[in-house]
């Protein structure tokens, strides 16, 4: 009976291993991440692409809710600082940086005194250093955001409080532009 | 034989909990991460720029592009508020008052996140286009039926999820006291 017990306990110990690797490699071993849908739909850098809402009944394979409008803009950091900017609407947005990962590694939103402009810098930890040293020259006012990853992705939500002007906000966000910073 | 047999037991016990309490993380994860009100639950360090091994795992196997702590709060409810799964031949009530937010959205998605509402209509509630009481409150219909004050038509049978979004919300950004108060979801019938 004790060795059973022993088994047991030994069986519950071997299961909580279990559990941790399975936790600790999911996100290393899984085939379709955020990134990689992403990377689909948004396969050139420094290029805005604006996310069609998603349709009733349709595959919505990001949970993007249907309500707000999107678009997205990779950045890959090793050719040089990156640079989201542009004018859009008075209605609520929000801009979030994911790293290679999927992480949100920053995030603000239009309420936070930005207004209407946005102007977003990415840069990773050397190309920080060169602006801390004042070896890149970037404009007054730009939102300066450091990642620890080259491939980063910028995604700017923005609400149409009607149907009505939902093409104009989306025209909006195709205007914004997204570039490298040159040094 | 009877080495086996408790090799047997020991191996049955590890895969139970191995894969069990894995499973229990990644969908519940109520006491690992996950916060819950409710039907509702949301993960609380979704949004953030470290998340904890449990969270991370969960944004891995749900691969979606997740809202930053600065932007809002999603919450998602797969049950009623009487725990029985969320299907598409039952009408539901929503019922009672959302946290502050600058303005929410809820919508109907399948496991897979298809939007269920029926094609052609409106695909989701908006909170400030909506009939509500003297006092604020809702009451949202979401169902096949035709239904009284806010209601959502949706199409198909089969499991969904309602994803509240509430955006530029100060829930769980340590300026608000309170613990939120989240609406219930009544089944008010089935087809």
């Amino acid at each position: 009976m004790i060795r059973t017990t022993l088994y047991a306990f030994g069986g519950m110990l071997l299961g909580l291993l279990i559990h941790l690797v399975v936790i600790l490699l999911l996100p290393l071993l899984a085939e379709d991440s955020v990134v990689q849908r992403i990377d689909a739909l948004a396969p050139a850098v420094n290029t805005v692409v604006q996310i069609d809402d998603p349709k009733a009944g349709q595959p919505n394979p990001l949970r993007l809710d249907p309500e707000l409008a999107y678009a997205v803009c990779r950045v890959d950091l090793s050719k040089g600082p990156g640079e989201l900017a542009g004018t859009l609407p008075t209605s609520f947005w929000s801009v979030a940086v994911y790293d290679a990962s999927g992480t949100v590694i920053y995030s603000t939103t239009n309420r936070d005194g930005i207004g209407q402009s946005l102007d977003l810098g990415l840069f990773d930890p050397a190309q920080t250093r060169l602006l801390a040293e004042k070896k890149i020259d970037v404009g007054a006012g730009l939102l300066i955001v450091e990642a620890n990853t080259d491939d980063v992705f910028v995604l700017v939500r923005l609400h149409p409080p009607e149907e009505a002007v939902r093409a104009r906000y989306e025209d909006a966000l195709r205007k914004l532009q997204c570039r490298t910073i040159k040094i | 034989m009877r080495f086996l047999l408790n090799l047997l037991l020991m191996l049955v016990i590890a895969l139970g909990i191995g894969f069990g309490l894995s499973w229990y993380a990644l969908t519940d994860g109520r006491f690992l991460g996950a916060y819950q009100s409710g039907p509702w639950s949301t993960w609380l360090r979704a949004g953030s720029p470290s998340p904890d091994p449990y969270t991370r795992a969960y944004l891995t196997r749900r691969a979606s592009l997740q809202f930053g702590q600065s932007e809002g709060v999603q919450f998602i409810a797969s049950t009623d508020s009487d725990g029985r799964p969320l299907a598409g031949n039952c009408t539901y009530r929503v019922d009672g008052t959302t946290p502050t937010a600058a303005f929410w959205t809820l919508v109907p998605m399948s496991p897979d996140g298809v939007p269920t509402a029926k094609p052609g209509g409106p695909i989701g509630f908006y909170s400030a286009a909506l009939a509500r009481a003297n006092d604020g409150s809702i009451q949202l219909f979401i169902g096949k039926t035709l239904s009284p004050l806010n209601w959502l038509e949706t199409a198909g049978d089969g499991p969904f999820s309602l994803v509240l979004s509430l955006y530029d919300t100060t829930l769980f950004s340590g300026l608000s006291s309170s613990k939120p108060t989240l609406p219930s979801i009544i089944r008010v019938g089935c087809a």
